[in-house]
Formats: structure tokens, C-alpha cells, sequence
């Protein structure tokens, strides 16, 4: 990552400043930083709203139970997910029926849980790796945002792009999940 | 029927919780209160990288990027116009939403490559903001091997996507 941030902005600052001046350079830089406040705030409503759930789930006993349920489905994924076993599945619940809103607030939960028993704090351990891979191939089952826009641009079937998008997503997360299995050992 | 289904779980929730006595206002409270130390960690790193992203972008660097990668992809059978789409929706979930919108509204929505664009926009994820969001949010130094994964699952998406696209299309 520190590679990738590094050669983004090193390229970003000194090909803006030759093309269009430091002024430019400068506002572009500040543009990006005013977007994450931005985007933060909007989120915030959101994870409000899924954190205050989850603290019921917390409370009354439901998350303990449930990640004591699913540790076996999900023993194969995650071998060593054990508290957050339920946040683990709620999060990839939750990316499976579009809502991505949702599903941050339920993997940060997870990565949280995950670190606690993590004897090296810095660095990601295989569950995390996993998680992190298997959202990123985003397995979806119903992508409703994508079926609204093609809606809106007067597609005569808009809900025909579902298999494809299912079929092409599935053999990412197969690749994800066969590489995370190679790579944890 | 399938937007029913969120709001039934919910209060089954709400329902389990009193019946096992709980306190679901203080608890809630508890719970989303939480959120707000969650912002103060994840905010640095959101910035961190919205603003590598933006200067990257406004630059055009990464229009350089993309004419330089442009004859790589062409013998694989791929729209030259899908390119910007496929190279931006790893860093900005809404700059992919912007270019599929416009592919939608210039070629149609049930042309080939507004089809295919729908289908790359729905099977790949933004994997540089996600990264950076739930490993900067517990301090995360060392991300060993789920970058390099997470770029190979993306790049089998879109191989794939294309692929179906063109197997499936139904128009």
C-alpha cells in the first residue's frame, strides 16, 4: 500500500504542477482531502444507524450466540474467526444483498474482533486477508443499484445483467478464496 | 418481497431483544455512540487516499495510464471505451458510477457495452478504499498478500464479465 500511495501522489503532484501550475496541483490535493470529509459525513448517518443495532445485538446476547453458530459454517473460510464469527457473516451477508452501507460497520466490527487475539497488532493476519478478498470480489446477489440505473436509461430488461454480474463474480471470489487458502499457509 | 426482508429482520431483533429483557434505548445509544471514534480512525485514512485519488486523476496521469494500457487490451476483444471504467473502479466507487452512467446514456442502456459496463460496475468492488478503510481503521502496518489477491479476484472479474457479457447478451 505504501508503494501504491506513494507513486500516486509523487506522479499526481509533479505532473500537475508542469501541466497546470502549483495553484492546480494544490487545489486538486485539497479537493481530495474536503471529499473524505465529505463522504464521511454521509456515512456517519448510516453508521449510526447499523451500530446502534448492533449494540442491541451486543446487549441482549444475540452476537455471542450467533458467532457460536456460525463458527462451523464459516470454519472453512476462517479457521480462527471465533468472536467474530457473526460480524464475519453479517458483513458478508449484508455485501451479498448490495447493501454496502451495512456491511462496513458489520467488517470493521470483524477486523476489530480479529486484531484482539492477534499477536503481532501491525500485521493483517490470514482471517483478515480472507475478509478483505473475498469483500473485494463482492459476491452479489442481487446488485439493486445496477438494476435502478439501467432502469433510468429506459433498458427494456434492466434485471438481465444479474447472471452475468453472479457468474463473473463468483469465479472472482472462487480465485480470491483458492488464493487466500495457498497464501495462509 | 426481497425489500421486505431487511425491515422483518430488524424487528425480529427488536422483538428478541425485550423479550430477553433488554434495554434496546440504552443499548442502541451505546452502540451508536461507538461510531463516532470509528469516524475519527477511518477519516485519516479516507483522506490519505481520496487525496492520492484526486490529484492522481486531475492530473492526468491516469488518462496517460489508460491510453498507455489501451493497445494491451484491445486483442483481448475489449470496447476501448470500457477501459477508463474497468482502471478507475478499484480507486473511486463514484467515478465508476459517473463513467457507466454516461456509457448508459451515450450507447444505450441494452447496447453491448452499456450491458458490459453494468456487469463490471456490479462485479467489482473499490478495493483501494476498502483496503485502506479496514486495516487503517485497527492499525494495520502490513497488509502481506491481500492487495496482490484483491487485484488478480478483480482482474478475473472483469476477464470473466466481459466474457458473460458477450455469452449472455441478451439484445
Amino acid at each position: 500500500m505504501n508503494a501504491v500511495f506513494a507513486c500516486m501522489l509523487l506522479i499526481g503532484i509533479v505532473v500537475e504542477t508542469v501541466k497546470n501550475g502549483g495553484d492546480a496541483a494544490l487545489a486538486s490535493l485539497l479537493a481530495g482531502a474536503n471529499e473524505a470529509v465529505t463522504l464521511c459525513v454521509s456515512l456517519l448517518g448510516a453508521y449510526m444507524f447499523w451500530m446502534g443495532l448492533m449494540g442491541v445485538m451486543q446487549r441482549c446476547g444475540l452476537m455471542e450466540s450467533l458467532s457460536r453458530r456460525l463458527r462451523p459454517v464459516i470454519r472453512f473460510l476462517f479457521p480462527d474467526a471465533d468472536r467474530a464469527a457473526a460480524p464475519i457473516s453479517l458483513n458478508l451477508a449484508a455485501n451479498m444483498l448490495g447493501m454496502g452501507n451495512a456491511a462496513t460497520p458489520f467488517g470493521l466490527e470483524a477486523m476489530k474482533l480479529l486484531n484482539e487475539n492477534n499477536p503481532r497488532p501491525t500485521v493483517a493476519t490470514n482471517a483478515m486477508c480472507t475478509l478483505l478478498a473475498v469483500n473485494a470480489s463482492c459476491l452479489e446477489l442481487l446488485p439493486t443499484t445496477l438494476i435502478a440505473l439501467r432502469q433510468t436509461y429506459g433498458s427494456a430488461a434492466p434485471a438481465s445483467v444479474v447472471l452475468p454480474t453472479l457468474l463473473s463474480s463468483a469465479c472472482a471470489t472462487i480465485a480470491a478464496v483458492i488464493l487466500c487458502k495457498v497464501l495462509s499457509k | 418481497m426481497i425489500s421486505y426482508i431487511i425491515p422483518a429482520l430488524i424487528v425480529l431483533l427488536l422483538v428478541y431483544a425485550l423479550f430477553k429483557r433488554t434495554n434496546i434505548f440504552t443499548a442502541f445509544i451505546d452502540g451508536a455512540a461507538d461510531s463516532l471514534p470509528l469516524l475519527k480512525t477511518i477519516l485519516p485514512c479516507l483522506a490519505t487516499m481520496l487525496i492520492a485519488i484526486s490529484v492522481f486523476r486531475s492530473s492526468g496521469a491516469l488518462d496517460y495510464l489508460i491510453s498507455l494500457l489501451s493497445p494491451v487490451f484491445s486483442p483481448l476483444g475489449l470496447d476501448p471505451k470500457l477501459l477508463p471504467l474497468i482502471l478507475l473502479r478499484p480507486f473511486s466507487g463514484s467515478a465508476a458510477v459517473a463513467i457507466t452512467t454516461d456509457l448508459m446514456a451515450a450507447e444505450g442502456a441494452d447496447s453491448l457495452v452499456g450491458y458490459t459496463a453494468g456487469v463490471l460496475m456490479g462485479a467489482s468492488e473499490t478495493i483501494f478504499y476498502t483496503l485502506a478503510l479496514y486495516f487503517g481503521s485497527i492499525g494495520i502496518k502490513k497488509t502481506r498478500f491481500t492487495l496482490p489477491v484483491a487485484l488478480i479476484a478483480s482482474l478475473i472479474a472483469v476477464i470473466t464479465g466481459i466474457w458473460f457479457s458477450k455469452l449472455l447478451f441478451p439484445f
